[in-house]
């Protein structure tokens, strides 16, 4: 494909019918109500000349090129601010107006550099086809020693280590600020002065990096000429060809294509036709790429008999032939259950599908399970139970649909940034927030929104506050009577339960901390004021009552009637770009592809016809359940696809006696990352550049995730997982990942309509996707729900066995930070070390007091499994007795502290709620030499 | 007895307070009362000393500090001694009439007990007494147009922000009095602050607004001032507040002061600045009266637009709309400046001419020499060559001639005045006040100036002649609002009757100076 | 430390904890139905062995729900 240009419509989109009727230039067109004529000429096929619009902005009006003459209006209207009219009639090209344009663009030139053959806009700048268009032949203004007042030796601002902001180059159109404000919401920039001295600020006029900017690059996006330009184009030059294909960052799925010159990736330029995200995008997605083609990529496959031997690069041959023998050796001396597999969130829906399939029909067990257990699996379990599928309501544009959005352990500004950029947007409108987290997120208090209630709870509290939201929705007669009666059950047992003196704000207060009028506003706000929308993070999953509270919010929105339509819903932000699918894929070490229980005989007839093996119909080992297996010597050797379990899952100590207990550890992974050094066959994976296949994000939305360029492998993920399967005596074989995903569709109800050439036709599809709904369901639950009526479901609040003691007397909990993701294997190889070289504590500065803790200070972190040291970070964003940190950085160990304690339901760990002890401490005591004390002390 | 003075800034700014001071040490003792006022308008007369005679009030002025020992010597308390004679018999007051300002320079502007004995709040009663529709429809019969430069008309503008569903509407007054030569607005507000109170109320009950802002140039400390007590005041009264005289109807003030900008003069800039923001132009539409201050339907009016609503209330559309000439109806307030014997301010029904107001009241010029050209309308008005004296003062008669009237600043020059120099004058006032936005205003200004400068010192005069004739032309239609929009028009008027200032040779082919 | 306690006795008593507010016997029920849907064998039989040994420090509702279990119930 040669680079591909999007249409700019120049204004946005406006709904409703087309029902204007107007002509441009002569021709008929019909636009909805509120288009710029701008637009409506564009629909009709006119371009008209512009600069400081684009379609992603509202209008603005200032570049005065696009006018227009309007019959029987007086003047030279802008047609970026004009609305359109029935019956208008717009003339785009007379000779008046060609004087005007000319004059317009003859005043940028005389203030603007002529160098555009050696400009790094060249081709791609919208300055110089505005100066071709409009047929400008000469600026009189005076050049060179004659030339007037200009800007062309303003300084350049090359903080940034993306993109540089060439002042020099700038003609002020301020869609750099507008994009920042309307766009990404954060308005860190801004018009400094005013007149001919007005120029593009960042902050308060120091540098971007020093400014309050996301580096989210929509500035970069918006500029229409080589002022803010990616340093990439500057350094390679102009891209000649693009891929469309999917980020493999966070669980938004943006669209994005990557544009290369040759086989070289240039750049990745956010996809306006992007469902998920809409032309924006976020530091990592936009920017943070070059990891791909680090040097510290494993290229080819890897063995060693003993993780005490070093490596040896071997053959592909080779690597599949002793995996497979000693898979098999090793089922032979203990039993077929003794191996299992581990499925990435990371990898395609077709990669993760074709190993569920390996264990299920070759290892013959259902020892699979899948990163998701420690994160999402109590939304899987919660919304199943209650709505009958696993998975959020709602598409990510419903959130312009909402008046009251309730935020629930989630920071979506850090984690999910393209879809908080949204909820902002619709929060700036107006719609009211509420807040539920022990950490003040910077979401509660930003330009333009403030949050209504912010519900500070104890860490661990979350089922106490949801259910005294709806003991007063019940109490108080809030309750949506109707829908409850006709769309679910079981609401009279459940309402009488929740009504419940136990449940109420004021018995919640005792429990939570939140003062119970708040409580009590906040649940009266939620119930009453509007379209109500739940988005959720792992600040409601990784806890000892995960799945609790996912049903617990299910009950709240049932009972207010918040399902089932735009605007409202129940919806996980899923923390990796393919959560979702990985769940969907089968996973699950109870459940087939498309939440199907292992022990129904039917959904098994299907793949036992289709594979030609008999399948186990019992459940088979989850991951913790795997390593507590691997500990006591049953469960020998296990497959591990794209996942560092050795740094993200808890308790570090007992992950690693696990690993070491094992006889065979196959690690298929982009890097030697911590597990693989209890490894014994390293099988190199390939990053979403080199993949061909799909990734379905947290709004069950399928994107393709098409190859940039060949695996740099030699072979793609999920021919390795064949050839294995081969090796082992099972045919497995597929042409093409198509065909993975034809199977899957022809297994599978609610991926029955999916395939690549749809996908490749509609661009992206929501599923279920079948032939009742061709082109999916943004919206689910809208007749009736998945399971036939919504279930209302009892959750009574258990304290976590986790509190503070004497010896441990803080809680930490944990998180995400805007530039750094999970572990940190992509991330901490790209430039976005700048923003986070390192994990912080950061913790309150009266228990930093109390403890002689001084900003920056080096501090040993204890639990009652570990301890680890890293810096402080005073923060008055944490309450008093909890403390906060990240776990992007293997140096840092956060997983040393965490303990065993697991959600009760799917045994997600309790990352959330840590009772640890903080003090000053001297010694930069290495992570991993305390590792191998603890491992020496497990092995004694 | 009462002695009155003025406490207008401009009579300040000459002794009003000193004059004012000794007058009170010398009449203590005596049953006199000194009384502050605003101010009458003739400035060369301040600070102008009025005396209660039994006829009427005598005029002492200009009166220095220094000459009061003197003059009360000679019997001022008793309205004796050397005066002007009645104040409302000089010739320049006779030859006005006062409708918007009729109580500036006669009452306290602290005292709403003058205010209402000099006939202040009938024309709220009288808005009160009837239906919101029924007063936007007396205020579109009088014909009143917008005073703050652009002339629409009024009631045509309320009668759509009447229209404009809402949960909150605003009525906004901009007293931002950014022109040069400008000050009408300033004296009302200093010298009858109860009167634009009133408008606005007035303008609130029609439209449906409860709440208005005042938004004042910050060179203005001493209207801000005035505005804030009259404010006060009609509060305490019951005037503004919860039930206005008594009734359902809710309305409150606001002043607000800006930040030196010229351009938040402009109504949406200065819509901007109110709402706590950059004063920078939004494009229009959505029009302010549908989508205004924060997004809902707002009056935006100028001082003497909304000063003049409670006289056409208290005696009818009719009387208003009798003054005036062809669609200029009522009375304008013209302000004399610059090189003029009288300057001050003169309100007339639109119709005089040009040479009776600065020849016949003005007096011609203060240094005696030949008047050359008039710029009306503030900074971006037109240059009037003395030879067009007998235009007529009214929106339609200007525009005709290239011209406008804009809030009625006339400021005079003599035959010394280098017209080229004013062009240029014109393009650097631009490139100073403007807020950046469009590209026309932001790099045309700049360009202006260097273009002129060029021209001026005969560099490639023809062919920047030109230059400068597309750089008007892209200015005045391509701008973003009036700022840019105008700012050709003093050059182009200059170009065009003082050609020889250009070093363009006589005569000239063609008269119109190339307009198209 | 909990290490101490075997891994499905802790994880049977944190399943049997959520259900202290029922009726006992629908109580076990539901705990035997999530036992089944969710449990592997092994930790089945690890589970029913630690019962057999007398089930110490196994929540009542757990010895329930595993005697109802293995009954097939």
């Amino acid at each position: 494909m040669s680079l591909l240009r999007e249409p700019d419509f120049g204004t946005p989109a406006r709904e409703g019918a087309a029902t204007v009727e107007l002509t441009v230039d002569g021709i008929a067109v019909a636009v909805a109500p509120g288009t710029s004529v701008m637009r409506a000429a564009k629909q009709a096929g006119v371009d008209i000349p512009k600069l400081c619009a684009t379609d992603s902005l509202e209008a603005f009006g200032s570049c005065r090129l696009c006018v227009v003459e309007i019959d029987g209006a007086r003047g030279t209207p802008a047609s970026c601010t004009t609305p359109v009219s029935d019956g208008m009639a717009v003339r785009t090209q007379t000779e008046k107006l060609g004087r005007l344009r000319r004059g317009v663009m003859e005043l940028y030139i005389s203030d603007h550099p002529l160098d555009c053959l050696t400009c790094s806009a060249n081709g791609d700048c919208e300055l110089q086809d505005m100066a071709g268009v409009t047929g400008l032949r000469e600026v009189r203004y005076g050049s060179g020693v004659d030339a007037g007042a200009n800007h062309l030796d303003a300084p350049k601002d090359t903080s940034n280590p993306y993109f540089d902001f060439d002042a020099s180059k700038c003609i002020v159109c301020s869609r750099c600020v507008r994009a920042c404000d309307e766009v990404q919401g954060t308005f860190a920039l801004t018009i400094d002065g005013r007149g001919f001295d007005s120029k593009v600020a960042a902050g308060a006029g120091g540098s971007f990096m020093e400014s309050d900017c996301v580096s989210c690059g929509a500035c970069v996006q918006a500029c229409p000429t080589a002022t803010l330009q990616e340093r990439s184009v500057v350094e390679l030059g102009m891209p000649t060809r693009s891929v469309v294909t999917t980020c493999a960052y966070c669980g938004v799925g943006c669209s994005f294509k990557a544009e290369l010159r040759g086989d070289e990736l240039v750049r990745m330029v956010p996809y306006k036709d992007g469902g998920a995200n809409e032309g924006h995008s976020c530091v990592k997605g936009r920017f943070a790429f070059g990891y791909a083609d680090h040097p510290d990529r494993v290229l080819a496959p890897m063995v060693r008999d003993s993780i005490a031997d070093p490596w040896r690069e071997v053959s592909w041959e080779e690597a599949i032939g002793f995996t497979a023998r000693r898979l098999r050796e090793i089922q032979a001396e203990h039993g077929v259950g003794s191996i299992g597999g581990i499925t990435s969130s990371r990898t395609t829906n077709e990669e993760v599908y074709v190993v569920q399939k390996m264990v299920r029909a070759v290892f013959g067990n259902n020892n699979v399970d899948t990163c998701a257990r420690v994160c999402h699996s109590p939304t899987g379990y919660g919304l199943k139970q209650t709505f009958g599928t696993s998975a959020g309501t709602q598409d990510f544009r419903s959130v312009a649909r909402s008046d009251v959005i309730l935020v629930i352990g989630a920071n979506p500004t850090d984690a999910h940034p393209v879809f908080a950029s949204r909820m902002k947007r619709r929060l700036r409108e107006g719609a009211k927030l509420i807040v539920i987290d022990p950490r003040r997120i910077s979401l509660v208090r930003s330009p333009h929104i403030e949050a209504a209630h912010h519900l500070q709870l104890a860490p661990g509290t979350n089922v106490a506050v949801v259910n005294a939201f709806s003991h007063v929705v019940v109490t108080e007669g809030l309750a949506d009577r109707e829908f409850v009666a006709q769309r679910c059950e079981g609401y009279e047992e459940w309402a009488e339960f929740i009504a419940g003196e136990e449940h109420s704000p004021e018995a919640a207060e005792e429990i939570t901390g939140v003062p119970a009028a708040e409580l009590r506003a906040a649940a009266r706000l939620y119930a009453t004021g509007g379209n109500g929308a739940i988005y959720y993070g792992l600040g409601v999953t990784e806890h000892s009552q995960g799945s609790t509270m996912v049903m617990g919010m299910a009950n709240l929105a049932m009972a207010t009637g918040n399902i089932g339509r735009d605007g409202v819903g129940v919806n996980p932000l899923r923390g990796q770009n393919n959560v979702q699918g990985s769940c969907d894929m089968g996973s699950f070490p109870h459940e087939l592809p498309g939440y199907r229980h292992v022990g129904d005989d039917d959904v098994r007839g299907i793949y036992e016809h289709l594979w030609g093996v008999d399948l186990q119909d019992e459940p088979g080992l989850r991951i913790p359940n795997m390593f507590d297996a691997a500990t006591e010597g049953s469960f020998r050797a296990l497959f591990v696809q794209g996942e560092d379990i050795a740094q993200s899952d808890p308790n570090t100590q007992h992950v690693h006696a696990a690993l070491a207990a094992l006889d065979l550890l196959v690690v298929q992974d982009l890097f030697v990352n911590e597990t693989a050094k209890f490894a014994h066959v390293l099988l190199p994976g390939t990053s979403f550049l080199e993949k061909d296949g799909t990734f379905t994000n947290a709004e069950r939305r399928i994107n393709r995730v098409r190859p940039v360029m060949r695996p740099r492998t030699g072979k793609h993920e999920w021919e390795i997982v064949c050839e294995l399967s081969q090796a082992m005596g099972y045919p497995m074989h597929y042409e093409s990942s198509a065909q993975i995903m034809d199977e899957i569709a022809l297994t599978t109800p609610t991926f029955a309509g999916v395939s690549f050439e749809h996908l490749d036709r509609v661009g992206s599809v929501q599923w279920p996707c079948n032939e009742a709904a061709p082109n999916g369901t943004p919206i689910m639950h809208q007749d009736g729900f998945v399971r036939g009526l919504g279930r209302f479901v009892e959750t009574v609040y258990v304290p976590t066995s986790e509190r503070s003691t004497r010896k441990f007397p803080l809680i930490l909990t944990t998180g995400r930070i805007l530039s750094q993701y999970n572990v940190g294997a992509q991330t901490r190889r790209t430039a976005n070390v700048a923003w986070h070289p390192e994990d912080l504590l950061e913790l309150h500065p009266h228990d930093a007091e109390v403890r002689g803790i001084r900003d920056g200070d080096l501090v040993a972190l204890s639990s009652r499994v570990g301890r680890t040291t890293l810096r402080a970070l005073l923060s008055d964003r944490m309450p008093v007795g909890v403390c906060y940190t990240t776990f992007h950085h293997p140096v840092t160990g956060a997983n040393v502290i965490t303990t065993e304690n697991s959600d009760w339901a799917t045994n997600c760990p309790e990352y959330k709620v840590t009772a640890v002890q903080v003090a000053l401490t001297t010694e930069q005591a290495s992570v991993r030499e305390e590792l191998a004390r603890d491992r020496t002390r497990v092995g004694s | 007895m009462k002695v009155y003075v003025p406490r207008d800034s401009a009579a300040r700014s000459v002794g009003a307070d000193e004059v004012a001071e000794r007058l009170e040490t010398l009449a203590d003792g005596h049953d006199v009362t000194v009384v502050r006022t605003g101010t009458r308008g003739m400035l060369w007369l301040e600070p102008l000393v009025e005396v209660d005679t039994p006829h009427g009030r005598v005029g002492y002025g200009p009166v220095a500090p220094e000459d009061v020992d003197g003059l009360v010597a000679a019997g001022l308390f008793e309205g004796r001694g050397e005066h002007l004679g009645l104040v409302e018999d000089l010739p320049w007051l006779r030859r006005q009439n006062r409708v918007t300002f009729a109580r500036v320079g006669v009452v306290d502007p602290r005292s709403a007990e003058d205010f209402t004995a000099h006939g202040g709040g009938a024309g709220l009663r009288a808005a009160l007494a009837r239906t919101p529709a029924q007063v936007v429809e007396e205020v579109v019969e009088s014909g009143l147009r917008g005073r703050g430069g652009a002339g629409f008309p009024t009631g045509i503008k309320w009668r759509t922000v009447l229209g404009a569903e809402a949960d909150q509407k605003f009525v906004c007054c901009n007293a931002d009095e950014g022109d040069s030569g400008t000050f009408a607005d300033r004296m009302l507000m200093e010298g009858d602050p109860f009167t634009l109170v009133e408008g606005m109320t007035i303008a609130g009950y029609a439209v449906g607004a409860s709440e208005g802002y005042v938004y004042v140039r910050s060179e203005y400390p001493d209207a801000v001032e005035a505005l804030e007590s009259a404010i006060a005041t009609a509060r305490a009264l019951g005037w503004l507040g919860d039930r206005v005289l008594g009734t359902d109807f809710a309305f409150d003030l606001h002043v607000r002061v800006g930040a030196g900008a010229y351009i938040c003069g402009e109504e949406t800039a200065m819509l901007e600045s109110l709402e706590g923001k950059r004063g920078t132009v939004r494009s229009k539409p959505p029009i302010p009266a549908l989508e205004g201050l924060f997004r809902r339907p707002t009056v935006v009016n100028n001082v003497l637009s909304l000063a003049s609503v409670p006289m056409i209330l208290a005696d009818g559309a009719p009387a208003y709309a009798a003054l005036g000439t062809g669609r200029s109806r009522g009375t304008s307030v013209f302000q004399l400046g610059g090189n003029i014997a009288r300057g001050g301010v003169v309100e007339t029904p639109f119709g005089m001419t040009l040479g009776e107001l600065v020849n016949d009241l003005g007096g011609g010029t203060a240094s005696g020499r030949p008047v050359r050209a008039m710029q009306v309308g503030g900074p971006l008005g037109a240059y009037v060559p003395a030879t067009q004296f007998d235009l007529s003062l009214d929106y339609e008669s200007f525009a005709e001639a290239g011209a406008m009237l804009g809030h009625g600043g006339v400021v005079v020059f003599d035959d010394t005045v280098d017209m080229a120099a004013m062009a240029r004058f014109a393009f650097s006032f631009c490139a100073e006040e403007s807020c950046g936005k469009c590209t026309p205003c932001r790099v045309g200004a700049v360009r202006g100036v260097e273009t002129i400068d060029r021209i001026r010192t005969g560099q490639d005069r023809e062919r920047n002649l030109v230059l400068l004739d597309d750089l008007c032309e892209l200015m005045t239609d391509g701008s973003l609002c009036a700022m840019g929009g105008l700012t050709p028009m003093p050059v182009r008027s200059a170009v065009r009757h003082f050609g020889a200032d250009f070093g363009i040779p006589e005569p000239a082919t063609t008269t119109n100076g190339g307009r198209s | 430390m909990t290490a101490t306690v075997p891994a499905t006795v802790r994880l049977a008593n944190e399943i049997a904890v959520q259900f202290h507010h029922r009726d006992p016997d629908a109580a076990a029920a539901e705990i035997a139905t999530h036992l089944r849907s969710f449990w592997e064998p092994r930790m089945l039989t690890a589970l029913y062995a630690h019962v057999d040994a007398g089930g110490d420090g196994l929540d009542d509702l757990a010895v329930a729900a595993a005697r109802r279990l293995r009954a097939g119930g």
